[in-house]
């Protein structure tokens, strides 16, 4: 009995281990070291400081001055959000249960899209379907239209498929990406596939991969290989603006290496580094840049927006105009 | 890495004596105790309840708690001079974060949590202080657990993978409680009568002496992610993530209850614990787990 007795102690004993093994529970709500979590993280992992010129030590000192023990939560929640804007980087949040922080590149720039006018005074037959890619014909059935809202949109095979039919025999198609905020990447080369036809190496990116503010890996080239099925091999036009974010500005990036593609409207809006994601001792969550990416001579331009072929801005004044739109029928007759 | 090699060194030579002297020792064809040779071969099929916790510091300072159910099965031989299972488990679990209180909102964060789990156990008796009311057996365990996460509020690092692979030393002990004769118990209005039956209480501890993980990079980002139709599975595994070798602690103990019906079938009742500590190259993960876990054994032959 003794033994037995000696056996049931032996074996819950050693859930002290777990204390042993494991560091202390470092749930934390003091706003000092939520802050200097924070900080540190951006510090190893974050991708752009050397190309924005952003001295990360300053702001450490600029920031953590704000607070103290005694500080609420609005005001953590304020003092982060303002220190991770520095970043001036959309892929940059900070997420509470009462708010989230966007440093919101959209809306420091022009729009330069308006729907209403390219449905009244352009489309013919417009096609809205569930997924929310909306097309029609434009220019007197000459000229495809796809709207593509938002690359969290994952099309299928079936329904590219029938919008390339539909617009085969026309002399071109426009592909309007404005406002387009991005979304899966994997979605790029889902819809450039369609337009080419051969494999082809359009960007490279370089991952964060040591605590040196400028320490990377190896380049990894991005490939984009031809759809298998239905493929349109006419002139397509892609039109983007400053609200073209992300993947879209990815998508904005490898068409300059695909001589078919125009770009065609305003510079857009960055993003060309892959967002982490993580969370704070108090629970909040957090993300932020921890690649870049480079066009296929080396250059880091993706982050601050990637140019167009042909530049144009939407006039506000004359609403039944599209300018950026007319620019691409132009460039398709 | 001068220490790093001789810990390898001491690590592999402890495995390859203990994995072997029992078997040198003990295992002699000339014994002439036949039944002590006699093999038990039970299929075993395991359900229980899953209590785990984990901590992974690539993401998250905070522990995750939470609850899940645990299937198992195995393929398991048994005589009193040695013991071998192969054994299969799942468990699936709901997690949720141990954030600390607030005074305005209080955030919530849950994550799916499923584990694979494949291992291998051998061991022999040590004739030398065993009796014929407690055996004692020593051997190895080779343990592979693939994690498997997701959590939905880490954003583009919402999903989350490990592999700890441990080779392990196990000691066993197993005390025969059999109840050997009939006992009735007078309770008044009624009487119970209990019949002999053969139970065993069994308990092991293993501990990895060479301990092995497959952890995500530095930035934990995926790189194959934006590789686009270049991606593959085994090319996303392979250039996201990195073993990390001889590197971290696992332990696990198992106290069994187990009472075996005159068909030669069996039914247990067991505990275990596991605790696992991952430091990879990079940032550590680490993970505990209590299983409370009701088990059949199907008898299958002798030999």
């Amino acid at each position: 009995m003794k033994k037995l007795i000696i056996l049931f102690i032996l074996s819950f004993s050693l859930f002290s281990c777990e204390k042993i093994i494991f560091k202390p529970d470092l749930g934390s709500k003091d706003p000092l070291d939520n802050f200097d979590y924070l900080w540190n993280e951006v510090d190893k992992k974050y991708s752009y400081f050397e190309l924005k010129s952003i001295d990360w030590d300053v702001m450490r000192n600029k920031y953590r001055a704000k607070l103290s023990k005694n500080s609420n939560e609005e005001e953590l929640f304020s003092v982060m959000a303002n220190m991770l804007n520095e970043l001036k980087d959309d892929h940059t949040n900070l997420v509470s249960p009462f708010n989230i922080s966007r440093y919101d590149i959209r809306l420091k720039s022009a729009d330069n899209s308006y729907f209403r006018t390219i449905q009244k005074h352009y489309i013919n037959d417009i096609w809205v379907p569930e997924s929310g890619i909306a097309h029609g014909f434009l220019n007197g059935n000459k000229v495809g239209y796809i709207m593509y809202p938002s690359f969290l949109i994952n099309f299928s095979d079936d329904e590219m498929d029938l919008i390339l039919n539909r617009y085969k025999n026309t002399n071109g198609i426009i592909i309007d990406l404005r406002n387009n905020g991005g979304g899966s990447l994997l979605n790029v080369p889902r819809l450039l596939g369609r337009f080419i036809e051969t494999k082809t190496l359009v960007a490279y990116s370089i991952m964060r991969n040591g605590e040196k503010r400028n320490q990377f890996g190896s380049k990894q080239p991005f490939y984009i290989t031809p759809h298998k099925g239905l493929r349109y091999n006419k002139p397509i036009v892609v039109l983007t603006d400053r609200g073209s974010y992300s993947a879209t500005t990815f998508f904005a990036l490898a068409t300059k290496a695909l001589p078919n593609i125009t770009l065609i409207g305003d510079t857009t809006g960055g993003g060309g580094g892959i967002p982490n994601g993580g969370q704070l001792p108090n629970g909040w969550t957090y993300r932020f840049s921890v690649s870049q990416t480079l066009d296929l001579n080396g250059n880091n331009y993706a982050e601050n927006g990637v140019p167009p072929d042909i530049e144009a801005s939407f006039d506000w004044t004359d609403l039944t105009k599209d300018e950026i739109l007319e620019k691409a029928l132009a460039e398709l007759q | 890495m001068k220490n790093k090699k001789g810990k390898l060194f001491i690590n592999l030579l402890a495995a390859v004596i203990i994995a072997t002297t029992p078997i040198v020792a003990y295992c002699s064809e000339s014994d002439p105790i036949d039944s002590l040779n006699v093999s038990n071969y039970y299929r075993r099929l395991s359900i229980g309840l899953n209590i785990p916790t984990y901590r992974d510091f690539a993401t998250s300072p905070l522990f995750y708690n939470g609850y899940g159910i645990l299937l198992q099965t195995s393929w398991f031989k048994n005589s009193i001079r040695r013991e071998r299972d192969l054994q299969i488990g799942l468990t699936l679990n709901n997690m949720s974060a141990r954030i600390p209180k607030s005074n305005y909102i209080q955030p919530k964060t849950n994550a799916v949590f499923a584990q694979l789990n494949l291992r291998y156990n051998r061991l022999f008796q040590l004739k030398s202080i065993s009796n014929e009311k407690v055996n004692y057996k020593l051997g190895g365990l080779a343990q592979t657990t693939q994690n498997f996460r997701i959590n939905q509020n880490l954003q583009n690092n919402a999903i989350g993978l490990e592999n700890i692979t441990n080779l392990m030393v196990s000691a066993q002990m197993t005390r025969d409680v059999s109840r050997n004769r009939q006992r009735t118990f007078n309770f008044g209005l009624f009487k119970i009568r209990r019949s002999p039956v053969k139970r065993d209480l069994r308990f092991q501890l293993n501990y990895g002496i060479a301990n092995f993980n497959y952890r995500p990079g530095y930035a934990y980002t995926y790189v194959p992610e934006i590789n686009g139709s270049e991606t593959s599975f085994i090319k996303f595994l392979r250039s996201s993530y990195k073993w990390s070798y001889f590197d971290g602690q696992r332990l696990n103990t198992d106290l069994e209850f187990i009472i075996y019906l005159p068909n030669g079938n069996a039914n247990s009742w067991s505990y275990t614990w596991d605790i696992a500590h991952v430091p990879g190259n990079y940032q550590a993960f680490q993970m505990a787990s209590h299983q409370i876990r009701y088990r059949l054994y199907f008898h299958a032959k002798k030999r």
